[in-house]
């Protein structure tokens, strides 16, 4: 070909594209608002109130951020090196589990001691349940979709059986034993539920933002993007695969032990109400990078504590939040499309002549032929 | 006027110069060659077909007529929309303009099947085969029975086929497996499969890249025993001598436009190749090595030891390839320093396979593997490639680069876990920028920006960025495999060079080409693989066409045409 393409510069466009979507998003919650004979306005109005309008409420907001940041990292770690793990939530329960084990068992420790244990205990499980489909993957070369998706049943279905007997405290209800109060993360502001699993996610971001940029990082994202490359480079596809949904499920494991740990301290069988699938949404949204989870994770928790007060107030059930999360998705992956179709036009043509890209040519191929 | 033999002997009066493709405009283009000659009305007319891809513009007013009993050669170099225009016409891409006559009739050819009911029948590059099916069962898909039958009638399928294949001298035997046949075989088929649906047009891509220099004559005989029964033939390649061989006319295009149309007869594959890259010729083909060499330093220390020590032994090895059959059998070779060994070889004869084994990425049956004395068996491809193997792969889209990556990320897949690129934890980013700025400026890699990702970038200049990354290490031998493949000439030439400056340098390099041309013009020693075996080793010296081709195609005694 005579041409060769240059990305131009408008490419911003690309980046207006995803606040439309959820411009028309939230257009599209109005309408069905006004379908259920609610001003969709005043709704709005009181999703941000009762997310963000007062320090308690932002409290709040802020606790649910950690739960989704740090599940949606969990699940963007594993998607950026092409590893569909949808099992974050079983993950979760795996490393609620887990820090449970802990944060009953030990006792006399130091306050630090005892929740980091309870912390690193919810990642191992996290991670270990994670590598049951890895090890499939390596092994067996079965799909970690199907084999993730089929493990949360698994793992909520054996919490349920754990606290209906082995683990159950007693009493009527199928709660665990409260875990040590020293095993506790503490609460950052005073007569708030803000506990220091903020810190936990910060940290959580830090790291795979980091990660990414590390020698490991570049291994686990070179293997996820071409698996027949990164193997003539001289890397192990194995290892990388096992590494990569370690980090992926330990994370998940560790949004269990933190929610355990921050917010119940105890285990229920609803301890996480499908964080481990919003998680899916958030990844994909926040495109697999840190800070764009960050964003993404914290959008979401205003729509879920406001639309919580949406239903005290106006009596609009709490999945509303949902179908807003949902119709987001939908337009966002509706304007990347929209993006991808239109982005050639904002190429950039340059001619030969200004690229001169063979300049010393010397026979054509048919000479070869000829020789001798 | 059919015969295609006498209009070679009377075409000696036509004025070739005159035909200016860019002028006519009516359906009946029949004023570009004197009447008579070729007969009044071209079979095929395609009149100012223009194609373009987003601002790519792949075919740019392009005219062709095709008469009958014709073989046209249709010439040019890669993306000089050849095949492009054969799509437009078997009806796979809808031109932005231009028209389409078939026997003077205007058609609009919107799909393949049209294209079939037109009597236009393509055989293209890649066939189009179910291999688990017999040769008949692929001939007649899409068929219906005669008679609105509801079985197949395949003892009739059978007996045309076998009809077709004695007239035009195309063996095949219709109830073998296709997936059992060689690739010239396969060819057949496609060829009868054609045939099979009564066509008048054949439209052939790059039909010989596949095949041994023997299947080609073979191919050959076949196409003029179609054309002497009135078929018309559109033979796309970029291969001068094939055209001069095997076309009666033939019609060059570069950069989308159609530079010329010329009787084959009055013409030389020098007049040719100048319309084919735009320019003349400056050299003699004999002298192209040597010219070559010129400016290349020869270090007096690699000349010495050139032919002693041993960089590559390749001991009785067997292997499998990935579907389980066996690919390499009781394969021995050796690679010594500074020497090019070229392997010369029909595609899928154990050539990929051989380069995994000795790259580390294939397991090897039994044998022994030796890069520089030292047996590689059980080592990783990562140990192997840090003991001194350097590796241009087959396929450098999907496995010499990441081409979502940026030039430094892909020039660093190889060494990213170590110093200067990477520190205890982080990958340096600077040092990164600075090796990739290097291997820019050292390789004369065409780019926008270090900062886009590699898929914008040419296929020349993606093959510079693999070379740069793979001499730019300690290795003691280089594995070249199909290096130029896909490359126009200019990109072709920079890499051959690189080849003669390893081998300069004292490295051992391991040429795997399926281009016999490529071999023979670079190549010290050359081996021929057939079925997975080592047929013949020759001196380049020794070596020929005749003498390698048969082995190529597995013949060992009948080293005569």
């Amino acid at each position: 070909m005579t041409t060769t393409l240059i990305l131009g510069k408008r490419l911003s466009f690309k980046h207006i594209v995803p606040f439309l979507s959820g411009g028309l998003a939230f257009l599209v919650g109005g309408i069905i608002l006004y379908a259920a004979g609610v001003d969709p306005l005043e709704a709005y109005a009181i999703i941000i109130k009762g997310s963000l309008g007062s320090s308690r409420a932002i409290a709040d907001t802020l606790v649910k951020t950690i739960s989704l940041l740090i599940a949606g990292l969990a699940v963007a770690v594993a998607f950026k090196c092409k590893l569909w793990n949808i099992g974050a939530e079983g993950q979760l329960y795996m490393g609620a589990l887990g820090g449970l084990l802990v944060g009953i068992a030990v006792v006399g420790m130091i306050p630090v001691v005892s929740v980091i244990l309870v912390l690193i205990a919810g990642i191992a499980f996290g991670a270990m349940f994670s590598l049951v489909p890895a090890v499939l993957k390596v092994k067996l070369g079965v799909s970690e979709i199907i084999v993730t998706v089929l493990l949360n049943f698994v793992a909520l279905l054996f919490i349920s059986y754990l606290l209906q007997g082995p683990i159950k405290a007693p009493g009527f209800l199928p709660y665990s034993p409260d875990i040590f109060p020293e095993s506790e993360l503490p609460i950052l502001v005073d007569r708030t539920r803000l506990h220091a699993g903020l810190i936990v996610a910060a940290l959580a971001a830090i790291f795979v933002h980091f990660l990414w940029k590390s020698k490991i990082g570049f291994e686990l994202k070179s293997v996820g993007m071409n698996i027949s490359a990164a193997r003539y480079g001289g890397m192990n596809i194995t290892k990388s695969i096992l590494i990569t949904m370690a980090i992926s499920g330990g994370l998940a494991g560790l949004t269990g032990a933190v929610l355990l740990a921050g917010v119940q301290h105890r285990l229920i069988e609803g301890i996480s109400p499908g964080y481990g699938f919003i998680a899916v949404i958030i990844a994909l949204l926040g495109r697999e990078n840190a800070l764009g989870v960050c964003l993404v994770a914290f959008f979401f928790a205003v729509l879920l504590a406001g639309s919580e007060s949406m239903y005290r107030t106006l009596g609009i059930p709490v999945a509303f939040a949902q179908t807003l999360q949902a119709l987001v998705l939908v337009f966002v992956l509706i304007g990347e499309v929209f993006t991808r179709i239109h982005l050639p036009k904002k190429i950039k043509r340059v001619d030969e002549d200004k690229l001169k890209i063979h300049g010393k040519q010397i026979g054509p191929p048919a000479e070869r032929g000829k020789v001798e | 006027m059919s015969d295609a033999g006498s209009f070679l002997l009377n075409n000696s009066n036509v004025d070739h110069s005159a035909y200016t493709p860019s002028s006519p405009s009516s359906p009946n283009p029949s004023h570009s060659l004197p009447a008579g000659t070729l007969g009044d009305l071209p079979v095929l007319s395609m009149n100012g077909i223009t194609c373009r891809f987003n601002e790519v513009i792949a075919n740019n007013d392009v005219h062709l007529d095709l008469f009958k009993g014709e073989i046209h050669g249709l010439l040019g170099e890669n993306g000089a929309g050849k095949t492009t225009l054969m799509s437009v016409l078997y009806g796979l891409y809808k031109p932005e303009a231009g028209e389409i006559f078939v026997k003077g009739k205007r058609v609009d050819i919107k799909s393949p099947l049209d294209a079939i009911g037109l009597g236009i029948a393509m055989v293209h590059q890649h066939f189009l085969l179910t291999p688990s099916h017999t040769v008949t069962e692929n001939i007649i898909v899409g068929l219906k029975s005669p008679g609105r039958s509801i079985f197949l009638r395949m003892a009739e399928a059978e007996k045309r086929i076998l009809e077709l294949s004695k007239r035009y001298g195309l063996k095949i035997d219709p109830k073998a497996i296709v997936g059992d046949l060689s690739v010239g075989e396969q060819q057949r088929v496609e060829i009868i499969k054609a045939l099979y649906r009564d066509i008048d047009i054949l439209i052939l891509d790059e039909p010989t890249s596949m095949l041994t220099p023997v299947e080609e004559k073979a191919l050959f005989s076949t196409l003029s025993a179609m054309v002497k029964a009135g078929l018309s033939i559109i033979f796309i390649t970029h291969k001068l001598k094939e055209v001069i061989e095997a076309s009666t006319r033939v019609t060059v295009l570069r950069g989308g436009k159609v530079i010329g149309t010329v009787m084959t007869a009055q013409t030389t594959e020098t007049e040719l190749a100048k319309l084919m890259i735009g320019r003349s010729l400056t050299h003699s083909v004999g002298h192209r090595q040597e010219e070559i060499h010129v400016g290349i330093e020869k270090s007096p220390n690699a000349k010495a030891s050139a032919g002693l020590a041993k960089v590559l032994e390749l001991k009785n090895v067997f292997a499998l390839n990935n579907s389980g059959v066996q690919a390499l059998k009781d394969l021995s070779l050796t690679v010594s320093k500074g020497e090019i060994l070229g392997i010369a070889g029909v595609d899928g004869n154990g050539q990929s396979e051989m380069a995994e084994i000795v790259s580390g990425l294939r397991k090897i049956q039994s044998g022994q593997v030796l890069i520089d004395g030292r047996g590689i068996t059980g080592m990783s491809p990562k140990q192997i490639r840090e003991w001194g193997l350097a590796y241009i792969p087959e396929d450098r889209l999907n496995t010499g680069l990441i081409l979502e990556y940026t030039i430094a990320e892909n020039l660093i897949l190889d060494r990213w876990y170590s110093s200067p690129y990477s520190g205890k934890i982080f990958l340096d980013k600077h040092e990164m920028r600075r090796f990739a700025e290097e291997i820019v400026t050292n390789f004369d890699v065409r780019t926008p920006s270090l900062d886009v990702q590699v898929r914008y970038l040419s296929g020349g200049n993606l093959q510079k960025i693999v070379l740069g990354r793979e001499l730019s290490k300690e290795h003691k031998l280089l594995i070249a495999h199909n290096p130029t493949r896909g490359l126009d000439v200019g990109a072709a030439e920079y890499v051959h060079k690189q080849l003669f400056k390893q081998k300069d340098s004292g490295v051992g390099v391991l040429l795997l080409s399926l281009d016999l041309d490529e071999i023979l013009l670079v190549s010290d020693r050359i081996a021929v693989i057939y079925a997975g075996r080592i047929m013949g080793v020759f001196d380049r010296a020794t070596a020929d066409v005749d003498k390698i081709g048969p082995l190529m195609g597995g013949y060992v005694a009948e080293a005569t045409n």
